[in-house]
């Protein structure tokens, strides 16, 4: 098999961590969402998803799993290559949110619970319950609005569910951050089979997701304003309490360094900027004279799209980033093969990247096709 | 027969921006909505119904809100299930969320049909379809959901058991056993979906019988929904219900007001005012100084008297109209430079074509300014030979204009009232305004209302007193005020 899956319930070999272990490793207690997200294609995302669902179902917990994904997923080949992708296998009882044209691809038995009037590419999406086992193929909403809507709808069946959707880490995803309050980043050999570099990557990943959270109180201020006016893409608190508050309503922040300059005048002590945070607009926007000295908040560190150099230069101009809705990165997991299916040195790889982070690194393995 | 407006004209008049105030909850009464019904002279009877159904449900809301409120949840849920009938009708597999789709809406449709007082207010007949509901709930728990159930064919259900055993033991399987599990569940899986089809087919024969009761229930409650809407509007305006006439006694519409000038002037802190017309056969002239408000006079009586024939209630105190079998509105400065034509050029047309329809059916015209760009000689000729037209004709026109109209048989005049002269000393001793600002406190001195008047009355005039308040040079008001004074002497 060319993705992380395999023909055989295979027993846990050198560097793997047993299955039964990842809840106790994973920490999800007391959480209500998390979003998986992968470093690239073929980090074995969906086969963390797929470890996720079966130790939920042993683990006897009574919350039940809700499903969705930023994109489509659990489709049997890849579309981009056409090579076999893992699929997903859900259990009885277990909630999904996805397109209507997805449901004929599902063979579990799906009681139809009510349709969320959010159109994808793929048709409406529609919320149900699995009444049987069986595998599912999920897609979701891009929007992060109509993702919280989804969110809601499940939560209309069952507020205590966990609501789990199978991310995207892309500048191409449109669903903005804040969505979830935890994530598992899966990390492939894809990006890397040399353990330092792998290692490199993902500590940068790792150091941008986990961003400090803002100050409490601006972090309401900012809430309060987001909700009061869903448009605004830029958000300017000045240092003194009493200032005025300068914002702008932009379609997205491409291309509007001049118009995020314009509020610098101010000189605010922290700039909100709401969207993807690209090196190209922080380059742009490192040749302002006012860019610097300042915390630079975005919604969550999934927004962030810099470069190591890039996030360099900021740190030298004074600017710290927060994020609006902190996330905790419950946990990493390694697929050490390529999509080509050279398998990399798993053990190497482990160590290189237990050493970047004190989050626990694993490797499940593939699960069951 | 309709309303004539282009484009322009339509937002002068606000019709669009009016409308969307209305908010009906569900596809069906979108659509009505949207369709724009006028009614005409011979559907006096369909409009008066209409009429009487808004007034009904307006005494609902104002005694039991609550049934109303029910109604609107269960109308928001609802959805364009017109493609889903379709398919029934013409055999096609539905899939399980049409089948949901048509579930929830007879749900909707049975929960409707209970609210007998709201009903009977709107006018609106609903058939119970309780043996469709049990249909599509085969185990009669009510839930909400659907899937194909294991109820529909025992069959189903024995492929479904054989399924569930075997995903058993794949849990602790591996190897070949394995594989030759998951073949045997890929087999299982197919004939799982055989099977379902095959109930898919049974259940849409079955709901075939009661597509046209269905088809009837979603009209019911595209009505029930539009109805509902025109008198939640009807309320936020305080609007009352017209009274229609037969085809030979005048238009009369007493304190209206127009609901976009009104939101405007009342966010500004400013006064608005009511206006009260008599529209007979043959045509009524309103004459005013400059910033009198004829447009907003004029925009106003046709609003009113176009949502009329809408089937809306009109913003004003009362009104009592014919039903005309057309409405025009002209504002005289359609030219469209992008296409190269004159503005002349376009007026004349529009002046052709609402006279041609005013000869041929009773139409409503309503003309702003006509000829305002026309030499005033000349202008003042075609103005005098359209009232005269129009005096003969069955049709009525309502033209506000700065010429001179000789009064004769078949011709009404009304003016607007203009500058109260009593502010206009305290006005002018101020000093330092916004221009905006002077303009607005200029607007306040005016009265805006309507008063009929004979015909022989003196010409309004304010221009140059006007000019004269906005700070124009001195001895150039001076000269004008010669001039104007020289002109009405030779007169």
């Amino acid at each position: 098999m060319r993705a992380y899956v395999t023909n055989e319930a295979e027993q846990p070999e050198g560097g793997l961590t047993s299955e039964s272990r990842f809840l106790e490793l994973a920490h999800f207690e007391g959480l209500r969402s998390l979003a998986l997200v992968g470093l690239s294609k073929n980090a074995g995302k969906t086969t963390c998803l797929n470890h996720l669902i079966r130790t939920w179902e042993k683990s006897g917990i009574s919350r039940p799993l809700a499903l969705t994904s930023i994109g489509r997923d659990g489709e049997e080949e890849d579309v981009v290559n056409g090579q076999p992708k893992p699929r997903i296998f859900v259990h009885s009882g277990t909630y999904l949110a996805t397109a209507r044209s997805s449901l004929s691809r599902c063979d579990a038995l799906l009681n139809i619970l009510a349709l969320s009037g959010i159109r994808t590419n793929f048709g409406e999406v529609v919320i149900c319950k699995a009444l049987s086992d069986g595998y599912v193929e999920l897609a979701g909403p891009s929007q992060a609005a109509d993702l919280l809507a989804c969110e809601n709808l499940l939560r209309e069946q069952d507020p205590d569910l966990f609501f789990v959707v199978d991310g995207a880490l892309s500048r191409r995803a449109q669903a903005g951050g804040g969505l979830t309050q935890a994530l598992v980043l899966a990390v492939g050999a894809e990006t890397s089979a040399n353990p330092e570099e792998l290692a490199e990557v993902t500590a940068h990943a790792l150091s941008l997701l986990n961003i400090p959270a803002l100050d409490a109180i601006i972090a309401m201020r900012i809430q309060d304003l987001l909700k009061n006016q869903p448009g605004l893409r830029v958000v300017a608190l000045p240092q003194a309490n009493e200032a005025a508050v300068q914002t702008l309503a932009l379609p997205s922040l491409v291309g509007q360094a001049k118009a995020i300059a314009g509020v610098l005048e101010g000189n605010p002590g922290t700039l909100m900027l709401r969207g993807a945070l690209t090196d190209t607009l922080c380059k742009s926007l490192l040749a302002e004279k006012r860019f610097r000295n300042f915390t630079l908040a975005v919604e969550d560190g999934t927004r962030l799209f810099i470069s190591p150099g890039i996030l360099r230069k900021l740190n030298h101009q004074g600017i710290q980033l927060a994020a609006l809705y902190p996330l905790s990165i419950q946990m990493v997991c390694l697929n050490p093969f390529k999509s080509d299916g050279t398998p990399a040195d798993r053990a190497a790889l482990l160590n290189a990247l237990r050493h970047i982070t004190a989050i626990p690194v694993e490797d499940f393995g593939p699960t069951p096709l | 027969m309709t309303i004539y407006l282009n484009d322009a004209e339509a937002k002068l008049v606000g019709l669009d921006e009016i409308i969307a105030q209305c908010h009906c909850r569900c596809p069906q009464g979108n659509h009505l909505k949207a369709y724009r019904h006028f009614y005409d002279p011979t559907e006096k009877g369909e409009l008066q119904e209409e009429l009487d159904a808004i007034a009904a449900l307006i005494a609902l809301l104002n005694t039991t809100p609550g049934a109303a409120i029910d109604a609107q949840r269960l109308l928001s849920q609802l959805r364009e299930l017109r493609g889903t009938f379709h398919g029934v009708e013409n055999e096609r597999l539905l899939d399980d969320t049409e089948f949901f789709e048509l579930k929830k809406g007879i749900a909707i449709f049975n929960q409707l049909a209970d609210l007998k007082e709201l009903t009977r207010a709107a006018n609106v007949r609903l058939a119970v379809l309780d043996e469709a509901e049990r249909l599509l709930d085969p185990t009669g728990t009510g839930a909400q959901g659907f899937y194909i159930y294991t109820a529909y064919s025992a069959k189903l259900g024995q492929i479904r058991k054989n399924k569930r055993e075997l995903e058993g033991r794949l849990e602790s399987s591996s190897g070949t056993a394995r594989q030759e599990l998951l073949k045997n569940r890929n087999l299982i899986n197919a004939e799982e979906d055989e099977e379902e089809e095959h109930v898919r087919r049974e259940l849409g024969i079955r709901l075939l019988h009661w597509i046209p009761q269905l088809r009837a229930n979603l009209e019911a409650c595209g009505w029930l929904d539009f109805r509902l809407a025109r008198a939640e509007l009807a309320l936020k305006w305080q609007a009352q219900k017209p009274k229609l006439l037969s085809a030979d006694e005048p238009a009369e519409i007493a304190d209206a007001w127009h609901p976009l000038v009104k939101a405007a002037l009342q966010k500004s802190g400013a006064d608005f005012t009511l206006h009260s017309i008599r529209l007979e056969k043959g045509a009524t002239i309103i004459t005013g100084a400059n910033m009198g408000g004829k447009s907003v006079a004029l925009q106003t009586c046709f609003l009113t008297l176009a949502l009329t024939q809408l089937a809306y209630f009109p913003p004003c105190r009362a009104l009592k109209t014919p039903l005309y079998d057309f409405l025009s509105f002209s504002a005289g400065e359609s030219g469209d430079f992008k296409l190269g034509l004159s503005s002349f050029g376009m007026e004349a047309l529009q002046i052709r074509d609402d006279f041609h329809r005013s000869q041929l059916k009773r139409g409503l015209v309503v003309m702003d300014e006509p000829c305002r760009g026309t030499n005033p000689s000349e202008a003042t000729a075609i103005i005098q030979a359209l009232c005269q037209a129009y005096a003969l004709s069955q049709s009525s026109l309502l033209m506000a204009t700065h010429y001179k109209v000789v009064p004769e048989q078949g011709l009404r005049f009304y003016r607007i009232k203009g500058i109260r002269q009593a502010g206009l000393e305290s006005l002018r001793s101020v000093s330092g305004l916004k221009d905006t600002e002077l303009i607005r406190q200029i607007q306040q001195l005016m009265d805006f209302h309507l008063e009929e008047v004979d015909g022989s009355h003196p010409h309004p005039s304010a221009a140059i007193q006007i000019a004269a308040l906005l700070g124009m040079d001195i001895e150039l008001i001076q000269a004008m005020q010669k001039l104007w004074q020289e002109e009405k002497w030779q007169k």
